[in-house]
């Protein structure tokens, strides 16, 4: 491994060095997790400095721009941190348990959302379950008949969605779930049987399940 | 981080009573960040939704001009995209990751439009009185120049042609006769002491 960044790390968050020790300080931070939080304490430093100029406003057009970068076909592929037998045994889980309909439907992005959350769809495939769908939105909750655990899954999301256990008058917040790719999922360990689960975007109610025990 | 990680990481056994007002703020950066470094679409939107001004005025503050610094906003985060291990979460908050990612990439382009105009035969004396135009500048920003002003002078220097003149060390180290060595660590001791001024947080 090449040395350390130190003070190299200021100087690359304020743009201070040659375009070759740029490119070395960020070979060396990839792959040194003290330097990365070093570089990062230096970042923080900047925006604090670039939080007090003036904000301008960008110009609308530059939004436009910006997300038509955002192209699928230009989604790069990350570095593998699993193990291959455990993403292969994690794929298999995932496909045998989720409903027909939602496996008919899977893309690379459903695969990732599987993969993530392999271990909530572990505990949907050893136990006994029942499935069902929210009105409102293409999603689906399963649920252990004893209420000791949910998950949720949401379809066609590109943005986070909070869910919500409406009783006695009251919204409770369960959690977030958090899209990969066009998929979002949550699981909820939970000791007490919920008859109702509400999905929520923007403080506006968007999906609602009723659960039987 | 997974849903099931967040969902670990509140540590609620039970769940906890929240409004529908207030639920989506404590969340809301963790959740940016790591969609952000796992490529999530959404959440480069959500990026450039949350934090375009800040890119879009540090470029322009730089290259001095509105087509230039939305190419630069534009190139810098086409090249966070397109690159697979660009972000990570130990890296640090999205928004100031992104903001240096576009002020280098402006600073980039204001030394490669500066190299050509030394091309094209510009005076050479034309680079000091622009620096000096740039450091006046810093009026506008009443608490990052007062915050400079309580730096010594040793770190003062060396830290405003770093961010005010976009000098590299090597640059600033001839201009102030200084070895290179003592600039960099000047420079980044009075990079820590200002943030710490400026209320900033590690």
């Amino acid at each position: 491994m090449s040395a350390h960044i130190g003070d190299d790390a200021a100087l690359y968050a304020l743009g201070a060095l040659e375009p070759q020790e740029m490119t070395a300080v960020e070979a060396h931070a990839a792959s040194c997790v003290a330097c990365r939080r070093l570089l990062a304490n230096a970042e923080n430093d900047v925006a604090t400095m670039l939080a007090t100029q003036e904000q301008l406003e960008p110009p609308a057009a530059l939004a436009e721009r910006v997300f038509a970068t955002l192209d699928p076909s230009e989604q790069p592929q990350r570095r593998a941190t699993r193990p291959m037998w455990y993403t292969v045994l994690a794929a298999a889980v995932a496909i045998a348990v989720l409903p027909t309909a939602y496996v008919y439907r899977q893309n690379v992005a459903m695969h990732q959302a599987m993969l993530a959350d392999a271990d909530a769809m572990a505990r949907v495939a050893a136990n006994p379950h029942r499935s069902v769908a929210f009105a409102g939105r293409d999603a689906r909750v399963m649920y252990a008949p004893d209420g000791s655990w949910y998950v949720v899954v949401i379809r066609g999301v590109h943005a986070p969605l909070h869910v919500m256990w409406p009783h006695d008058g009251e919204q409770t917040m369960l959690g977030t779930a958090v899209p990969h790719g066009d998929v979002a999922l949550l699981y909820l360990p939970k000791s007490h049987r919920m008859d109702q689960l509400a999905l929520v975007e923007g403080g506006r109610v968007v999906g609602q399940a009723q659960l039987v025990f | 981080m997974t849903a099931l990680a967040h969902w670990d990481h509140q540590g609620l056994a039970r769940p906890v009573r929240r409004t529908t007002l207030r639920m989506q703020a404590p969340h809301d950066d963790e959740a940016l960040a790591s969609a952000f470094a796992s490529k999530e679409r959404w959440a480069f939107e959500e990026a450039y939704r949350r934090f375009g001004a800040l890119l879009y005025s540090t470029a322009y503050h730089v290259l001095g001009n509105a087509e230039d610094a939305q190419d630069a906003v534009h190139d810098a985060l086409a090249r966070v995209w397109r690159s697979p291990d660009s972000y990570e979460r130990s890296r640090g908050a999205v928004r100031s990751f992104l903001a240096v990612c576009v002020r280098n990439e402006a600073i980039t382009r204001l030394r490669s439009k500066q190299r050509r105009a030394r091309l094209h035969e510009r005076v050479a004396a034309e680079p000091q009185e622009h620096d000096e135009l740039r450091i006046v500048d810093v009026v506008e920003h009443d608490r990052l120049r007062a915050a400079m002003q309580r730096l010594p002078e040793e770190q003062r220097k060396p830290l405003e042609l770093a961010y005010f003149a976009q000098k590299t060390h090597v640059e600033i180290a001839q201009q102030l006769d200084i070895p290179l060595g003592t600039i960099k660590s000047r420079i980044a001791l009075g990079l820590r002491k200002l943030s710490g001024a400026l209320g900033g947080t590690r």
